[in-house]
């Protein structure tokens, strides 16, 4: 099967959320109780109740108002760090392009979590798996496009092949170019191109996304140099010690101790990579 | 929009948008409230349209425009009459279609002036106009004289530009807001790229001044040839997907289904009636009376024309006014279905004080909102209230058939997709079962009152059948039984020989249930669907479409062509219904030049004219009613449109600080203890107050949505940085928002999407507060409108939501 893509175009999206209840109606995930945090943004980060939300940036700049909104889910990256960071195969990638992570054998590692240059995947600490967006691959396998994708009005997501949207992508870049000169696709060869494709009007880091996202090197080195040789001479779980000492090394710390007071969520530490709002 | 073109509907359509090449979206946050507009717009974007918004606050619609503007709630006319003026002195107008399908020739009385912000014919006392001088010069044959030019003194033309000539850029910035070049950038964008649309929704209408807002509108877009065409029109975004539906079926107190005038209490008979309303009311309100009373209306007892309750022309019975009523004991009976005023009636005290004074209400809706349990609101004691609630739980839309009328005036039938759950009804049913168990009751009553409850028709079947309904509304064939294929079945036939429920909606159901098609093919590529439901009238997608083509009857723009003149068929044809007259009459002919054929002159009207078509020439005998055929519809305050400040203003009218706010709004003043107004010395700033896409109107239903209530979970105040730094807060924070009326307590939202601007000279805020929240629901919050006012526009009855004063301060 080709590799599908869905074209974010931002320039379309005026921040309605619609995406964010279609997502909750068919994913079957409750409300969270939220506030505003900043302009008419209610959602801060993923959690796995909620896998997909709108952030929503204010620029004043010449007297000159720039509104960007956002809808933030999961990549599904073409080289995703989290299938090659979960230590049970529980995360796949379609040949259509979607990373998925089977709740059967995941078991909470968390290193999908945090490995993940957009801080996508959350560990649920009750039920102890990993959760995000799904890319609706059970309405894809069936013909239908994702829920986020059916629901848009304006016609901010659109899905189809890859090859087709791209350059359709590109040709829209051009056209928003005139009125947001510093606009870009993000996403055509990041992590080794992501099927969720943005036109952004403006850069990534504007929008709180990473400049350069990246596989950690630890991860590379484990997965790629050290597993396919440790897996033949010492073993899986000494293999696992040292990924874990590399990943201290490179990183200076992996990963947050303990869960969230508030029961139920991993939240990722502040700061990192993939925050629609403001603190 | 009716006294400029003769209907009051949107122009064109959603699906129309798509042709535009420039859009003025003013009073109207489409992107949020009425999100499928975006798609439309987006294709039109992607032709290279250019997207214009004006509004009190950068919304999610500012966005996405290539020009915006901030502007001062409640002074559009300012800004639009400087675009009239700009379009007129650089002569931006489309010449042809001004001279030839609007009432730019034709000579205005001599007796009408406009001075010092007054009307002529201003009565002081009362308030009000006498709108005799508003007329024209009429002919010998009672027709308005015609001037041979533009330039002659009297015409409308010259009327119109002496009229806005003192609306320059630079007065209307004072005013405004707005800096004069954008006004200047707006007129030229908007005036310069065709077809242009405006879109506008109750940001324009919630104003002491809405009609006049719209009616500058229309006389935008008759001078530059916009309306009756693809991509063109002046069209009013219904907020309810069936708000369209409910105002055709009389949701209006003076009118009867299908814009019918209502009869008033001095119509003895359907002559009195025909002689206030024009021989042209005659026939839908006899095929109304033959589709409520069947053969009880006869010719021989005036079509029943007795059994017609008739209204007080003297009494305002608008929302609000109808509140100030009860509050004065005038009701023992509410039945409040799909409402919740208690949180969308501005200045709300009266509301919650008035549902204190009856005796029963009925609510029937799906959730106990925030009217069905007044008695509840914190602060109020329900010891000390007597009026007995009964609560009946209704069906949403998915569980019950019918029919849904869109902006576009698609009437849309659909199927109960579910069951109603519980002891849930239909609308139908309930008022089904209530009509006879009430006409069981009276079945033994001799008294005349009563005489029309049992002498109605009333037979949509045991169970009640929607589809009946809207047959019944389309129309029968009443010497028959047969339902009315067409319009045309309708409008040929003798009066009394048809009946129909509502006369533009005649044929929906003629030749199988129009409604319900769903053939979605759209072959001209305009955005018609010919063949999707069925458009009122007689299925014409595009109203007064005979202005798309020139005086041969040939489209003016070979791009989108909706209809056209056949020569060889000697017939009106095209990719839309036409809407003219007669489709036999060809171009050249009076009837064939119509583009208008609602208005009496049958042109679009700059200047509402009083003015009745048809009037005899030799008056009648002793004692005969004058009856003409069809007389215009009028502006109660003006047939021009003119700036004044809303009721609380931060500032005077510039143009006439003696006459500062509207001399004919209805300012509230009846129970003064509720009814207070504010000054700007105690209550600085001016807010604004709309809606937000994730919560919906009175948020009866979206506030009992968890998964909705997450996305806005709170009412908020916005503001602008300087204001916020001025009172001390930071994003977050709670402040408290009072006006003369009251207080609430919300957070503080700080932005750049609100700059503090100039009035006259003087640093001015704008606070912004969307209004859907009420004590109860799952998302309970303060209702804005605590704070609102709710004086009148004097011709629409809809209070100025949109503008009071306010203060704040740090909670």
């Amino acid at each position: 099967m080709a590799r599908k893509m869905i074209f974010v175009d931002t320039s379309k999206c005026t921040g309605c959320k619609a995406c964010t209840v279609a997502c909750k109606e068919w994913n079957d995930l409750p409300a969270e109780k939220t506030h505003l945090i900043e302009s008419y943004q209610t959602m801060r980060d993923f959690t796995p109740k909620t896998w997909t939300y709108v952030t929503f940036i204010e620029q004043y700049h010449n007297k000159t108002m720039d509104f960007f909104m956002r809808k933030a889910q999961c990549f599904h990256c073409g080289d995703p760090a989290c299938l090659k960071a979960c230590t049970s195969n529980a995360i796949s990638k379609s040949a259509d392009g979607l990373v998925v992570i089977n709740p059967d054998k995941c078991i909470g590692c968390g290193y999908c979590a945090e490995n993940c240059p957009f801080g996508v995947p959350k560990v649920d600490v009750v039920r102890k798996k990993a959760y995000k967006c799904t890319g609706c691959v059970d309405r894809v396998e069936n013909g239908l496009t994702p829920a986020c994708v059916q629901t848009c009005q304006p016609g901010a997501l659109q899905y189809g092949e890859r090859e087709t949207l791209m350059a359709k992508a590109k040709e829209r870049l051009n056209e928003v170019r005139k009125r947001y000169p510093g606009a870009q696709l993000y996403g055509e060869h990041e992590m080794g191109g992501t099927t969720y494709v943005y036109l952004l009007l403006d850069a990534p880091e504007v929008y709180h996304l990473p400049q350069h996202p990246s596989v950690p090197v630890s991860l590379t080195l484990w997965k790629d140099v050290i597993r396919p040789v440790g897996s033949v001479a010492v073993g899986g779980a000494a293999a696992a010690v040292v990924v874990g000492v590399l990943g201290n090394w490179f990183r200076g710390g992996y990963r947050r101790e303990g869960g969230p007071p508030d029961g139920g969520e991993h939240h990722s530490p502040a700061g990192k990579a993939g925050k629609g709002g403001k603190e | 929009m009716s006294p400029s073109f003769g209907r009051g509907a949107m122009t064109n359509s959603w699906s129309d948008l798509q042709n535009a090449q420039v859009f003025l979206i003013a009073g109207s946050n489409c992107a949020e409230n009425h999100p499928i507009a975006m798609r439309w717009i987006n294709r039109a974007k992607a032709k290279g349209a250019k997207m214009i918004v004006v509004d009190p606050r950068f919304t999610r619609t500012a966005s996405e425009a290539d020009i915006f503007a901030q502007i001062r709630p409640g002074t559009d006319i300012a800004y639009l009459g400087a675009i009239i003026n700009y379009i007129i002195a650089n002569k931006l107008y489309d010449e042809a279609y001004v001279l030839n399908y609007t009432n730019a020739l034709l000579k205005v009385n001599q007796g009408y002036k406009f001075d010092e912000g007054l009307f002529s014919g201003f009565d002081a006392k009362t308030r009000k106009y006498g709108v005799d001088s508003w007329g024209y010069q009429l002919g010998p044959d009672q027709k308005p004289l015609a001037a041979a030019a533009l330039d002659d003194p009297d015409s409308v033309f010259s009327q119109l530009k002496a009229h806005y000539s003192r609306y320059s850029l630079e007065t209307a910035e004072k005013i405004t807001g707005i800096p004069a070049k954008t006004i200047e950038m707006i007129a030229e964008t908007f005036a310069k790229n065709k077809p242009g649309t405006i879109l506008y929704a109750l940001g324009m209408t919630q104003h002491t001044t809405a009609v006049q807002g719209i009616r500058a509108y229309a006389i935008i877009q008759l001078l530059l040839g916009n309306i009756g065409r693809a991509g063109g029109g002046v069209n009013a975004l219904r907020g309810e997907p069936n708000v369209q539906g409910s105002t055709d079926m009389a949701n209006l107190f003076n009118n009867l289904p299908g814009y019918v005038p209502a009869p008033i209490s001095t119509d003895k008979n359907l002559q009195d009636y025909a002689a206030r309303n024009g021989s042209i009311q005659v026939k839908p309100l006899v095929s109304l009376l033959k589709a409520w009373y069947g053969e009880n209306a006869t010719k021989a007892d005036d079509y029943a024309f007795d059994y017609l309750p008739k209204i007080n022309p003297s009494v305002n019975a608008t929302m609000v006014k109808m509140f100030e009523m009860m509050e004065k004991g005038q009701f023992k009976l509410l039945f409040n279905m799909g409402s919740n005023s208690l949180v969308s009636i501005a200045n709300r005290q009266l509301v919650r004080s008035a549902l204190t004074k009856l005796d029963m209400m009925v609510v029937s809706d799906l959730f106990e909102v925030e009217t069905a349990q007044f008695w509840r609101e914190p602060g109020v004691n329900p010891a000390e209230i007597k009026t007995e609630v009964i609560m009946f739980p209704a069906a949403f839309v998915y569980e019950k058939a019918g029919s849904l009328t869109n902006s576009s005036r698609w009437i849309q039938w659909k199927e109960a997709a579910i069951k109603p759950l519980g002891e849930a009804k239909p609308d139908l049913d309930l008022l089904d079962a209530l009509f006879k168990r009430i006409r069981r009751l009276y079945a033994t009553s001799t008294e005349a009152k009563d005489t029309p409850i049992l002498k109605a028709r009333w037979d949509y079947g045991e169970e009640p059948s929607a589809l009946k309904v809207l047959q019944e509304l389309s129309g029968y064939d009443e010497t028959t039984g047969k339902l009315l294929s067409t319009l045309a079945d309708y409008l040929k036939a003798p009066v009394g020989d048809v009946s129909t429920g509502c006369w533009i909606y005649a044929g929906v159901t003629g030749n199988g249930n129009l409604a319900a098609r769903r053939n979605n093919a759209d072959p001209s590529h305009l955005g018609l669907f010919n063949n999707w439901s069925f458009a009122w009238p007689a299925n014409i997608r595009i109203l007064y479409n005979r202005a798309s083509c020139d005086l041969d009857g040939q489209p003016v723009d070979p791009e989108r062509k909706l209809v056209w003149w056949d020569g060889t068929k000697s017939l009106w044809v095209g990719n839309d219904g036409p809407d003219v007259v007669d489709k036999t009459k060809g171009p050249k002919t009076p009837e064939g030049k119509q583009s208008f054929r609602m208005n009496p002159e049958g042109l679009g009207r700059l200047f509402a004219a009083k003015y009745t078509s048809g009037l005899p020439v030799v008056p009648p005998a002793q004692g005969q009613p004058v009856i003409g055929i069809r007389p215009a519809g009028l502006c109660v305050d003006g047939p021009l449109p003119e700036f004044y400040e809303p009721t609380e203003s931060p500032t005077e009218n510039l143009l006439h600080p003696q006459v500062s706010a509207s001399p004919t709004a209805l300012v509230p003043s009846a129970f003064p203890e509720i009814q207070k107004m504010g000054k700007a010395e105690d209550f600085p700033y001016v807010l604004t107050t709309y809606g937000v896409v994730e919560q919906f109107c009175a948020g009866g239903v979206t506030r009992n949505i968890p998964w909705l209530n997450e996305l806005m979970p709170e009412p908020f105040a916005e503001m602008s940085k300087n204001l916020a730094g001025k009172i001390g807060v930071h994003e977050g924070d709670k402040v408290e928002v009072s006006s003369a009326r009251g207080k609430v307590t919300v957070r503080c939202l700080v932005t750049d999407r609100l700059q503090t601007y100039a009035v006259n000279g003087r640093k001015t805020e704008t606070i912004g507060m969307p209004w859907s929240w009420g004590f109860a629901s799952l998302s309970p919050g303060p209702s804005t409108n605590e704070l609102t006012i709710a004086s009148l526009d004097p011709g629409a009855g809809t209070p100025e939501t949109k503008v009071c004063l306010v203060n704040v301060r740090r909670a």
